[in-house]
């Protein structure tokens, strides 16, 4: 019935096909399940034929497919998913240009002169990577509630770079390490000095790797709870908080269930597009720049 | 180093002053709160130094609780974590058409905010429908989604399910750079393609240092875990009582900071930044080996 196959017998491709599927549906359902639970609909009638949704563990009959745009509407005007969004994109914007503009020219250092303490430069970073953000922003907390940075995008903005600073000048060093010694050494032959080096050759063959780093702490930015539940309060609350406790300016946990799932829906979708964009360099990111890039 | 021109090395110290932009930020978000925290914990009730605060935290049985959920958190979550991204990685190493749209699909969980994660492993998201399946197709009683057998379970494989495309992103990073001669010679001997991979390409994985290294990154983000026993305290009502079966480290302090029953006790809460701050660093001075390695393996000057 079907073609002979080369490389395989049919029933193992069918077999990897089958599981390949399967956990591609493990991958997606629950998204899945939020986003159309955003529109009301509740599946579970498919697998009972009456909808059941267990609330404290007891069950009661509720839901359905009642297909509606009414949350994601209630998410994105009640809720005022926009400025949630321009929230965000503000503060990430202050704290990605801090990070590049301090990071870009230190990652470099880092790679490149052969100076001493480079070692423990780059280790002291990476112990910063590892230590908890809580340890930080908990005294942060107390010192910008009394200068009044708290809730300001410059303060949110600063606070958010205890995240990405490492990352990002891991990162960018990995680039720079990734420049082929060769070129450096034709620059200096030709007479480059070495601040010449570092702008006019260095510099332009990383500027798509600035791109690929500032769009990866982005993404670490737009998903980031810990730092942003705790800095920003009504006036710059970001996505992921206002997604969690209560969109808008009303302060109050989200009691209704569809919303958080329209808002959690909305708020993938920015972050999974990012993220397949920049999908060859993912692993080099979240692996502060060690991962090869190939893909 | 063989092309490497004779230079004097005077000559680049003025490259020091490169990190002069970096240290300033860093002083500001992290040296500083840093001292002020140590400093905020260690200073007593009546304003001088004192031990009380770290007193108070380890005769506290909630902060004893809290670590161990941190730990068995931590520990069941890495290890589901490692075991679904090499599954994952397993299955888009095959021969087959449409992998790449497949580890996109994969990666999917990777682009959610931790927080929303919590969302939707809840008992009215996702369990509802499995609820819903077990009952009425396989005639099964209704688990008890408040006991903690079900929802301890049920927050690692939400940290796990989210941070396994993870896991598999370094390990094909790893699998692209291996040699694809010695998995074509594997393949020519008969082996098969589960044979290949567990044989050939697994023992590599694990024993690359960048597979380690991001394994005990994982380990130190469990060990803060956060955003998904927060979420989950909502569902099974533990928003404000300390120490319980919820409560990590992180969630613990957050209780603290924000509740106001807790009349915001800062010097504990620093006491007990600090302790996770330790925790932490200890584990990083793991991971700070690691990287040695790490770094001399990918090429890294």
């Amino acid at each position: 019935m079907k073609p002979k196959e080369r490389r395989m017998p049919p029933l193992g491709t069918l077999l990897t096909y089958v599981l390949l599927i399967v956990a591609a549906f493990y991958s997606f359902w629950p998204i899945l399940t939020m986003a159309l639970e955003g529109y009301g609909i509740d599946l579970s009638p498919l697998f009972s034929g009456k909808a059941v949704r267990s609330v404290g563990g007891v069950p009661y009959y509720s839901g359905g497919i009642f297909p509606t745009p009414i949350f994601y509407l209630d998410a994105i005007r009640l809720g005022q998913f926009p400025k949630l969004l321009a929230n965000t994109t503000t503060f990430a914007a202050v704290a990605i240009a801090v990070a590049l503009a301090a990071g870009v020219i230190a990652a470099y250092a880092l790679a490149r002169p052969p100076i001493r303490g480079k070692g423990a430069i780059s280790y002291l970073l990476l112990a910063l990577r590892a230590v908890s953000p809580f340890a930080v922003v908990v005294p942060l907390y107390v010192n910008f509630t009394r200068n009044g940075l708290w809730d300001t995008y410059v303060g949110v903005g600063l606070a958010e770079d205890i995240v990405v600073l490492s990352v990002v000048v891991w990162m960018l060093r990995g680039f720079f390490t990734d420049i082929p010694r060769e070129i450096y050494d034709a620059a200096a032959v030709f007479g480059a000095t070495e601040g010449q080096i570092f702008r006019r050759v260095a510099l332009r063959m990383v500027i798509p790797g600035i791109i690929v780093t500032g769009l990866f702490a982005w993404v670490l930015i737009w998903n980031d709870f810990v730092i942003s539940e705790i800095m920003t309060g009504p006036a710059v609350k970001s996505v992921s908080v206002g997604v969690w406790s209560g969109l808008g300016d009303y302060g109050i946990k989200n009691v209704n269930f569809d919303d958080l799932n329209a808002g959690g829906f909305l708020a993938w979708i920015p972050a999974i597009a990012v993220m397949l964009a920049i999908r060859k360099y993912l692993a080099k990111g979240y692996s502060l720049g060690t991962a090869s890039s190939k893909s | 180093m063989t092309t490497k021109t004779p230079r004097r090395t005077e000559s680049y110290a003025y490259w020091y002053l490169a990190f002069v932009p970096l240290f300033a930020v860093l002083t500001l978000v992290e040296f500083y709160p840093l001292y002020e925290g140590i400093k905020l914990s260690l200073t007593g009730s009546s304003g001088g130094l004192s031990l009380s605060n770290y007193a108070q935290m380890l005769t506290d049985p909630a902060f004893f609780s809290a670590v161990g959920v941190s730990l068995a958190y931590t520990a069941g979550s890495t290890v589901l974590c490692i075991a679904i991204g090499l599954g994952l990685t397993f299955l888009v190493t095959q021969k087959v058409r449409g992998r790449s749209y497949f580890e996109a699909i994969y990666m999917f969980p990777l682009a959610l905010s931790p927080i929303v994660a919590g969302v939707l492993w809840s008992p009215s998201s996702v369990w509802d429908d499995i609820q819903t399946f077990s009952h009425f197709i396989l005639h099964q009683p209704y688990f008890n989604e408040l006991a903690f057998s079900f929802y301890f379970p049920v927050m690692i494989i939400s940290e796990a399910w989210e941070w396994a495309p993870l896991i598999m992103l370094v390990a094909l990073s790893v699998v692209n750079s291996q040699s694809s001669q010695v998995f074509e010679a594997a393949e020519l001997h008969g082996a098969s393609p589960w044979q290949r991979f567990s044989m050939v390409a697994l023992p590599g994985i694990l024993r690359s240092p960048v597979m380690q290294f991001i394994i005990v990154l994982r380990m130190i983000d469990a060990m803060r875990a956060f955003e998904v026993p927060l979420a989950w305290a909502n569902w099974v009502g533990y928003q404000e009582a300390l120490g319980s079966p919820v409560d990590t480290i992180s969630l613990f302090l957050y209780k603290l900071l924000f509740v106001p029953l807790y009349s915001f006790p800062i010097g504990l809460i620093s006491a007990v930044a600090v302790a996770l701050l330790v925790v932490t660093l200890v584990v990083a001075f793991a991971l700070i080996r690691l990287m040695g390695r790490a770094l001399s393996i990918s090429g890294g000057r």
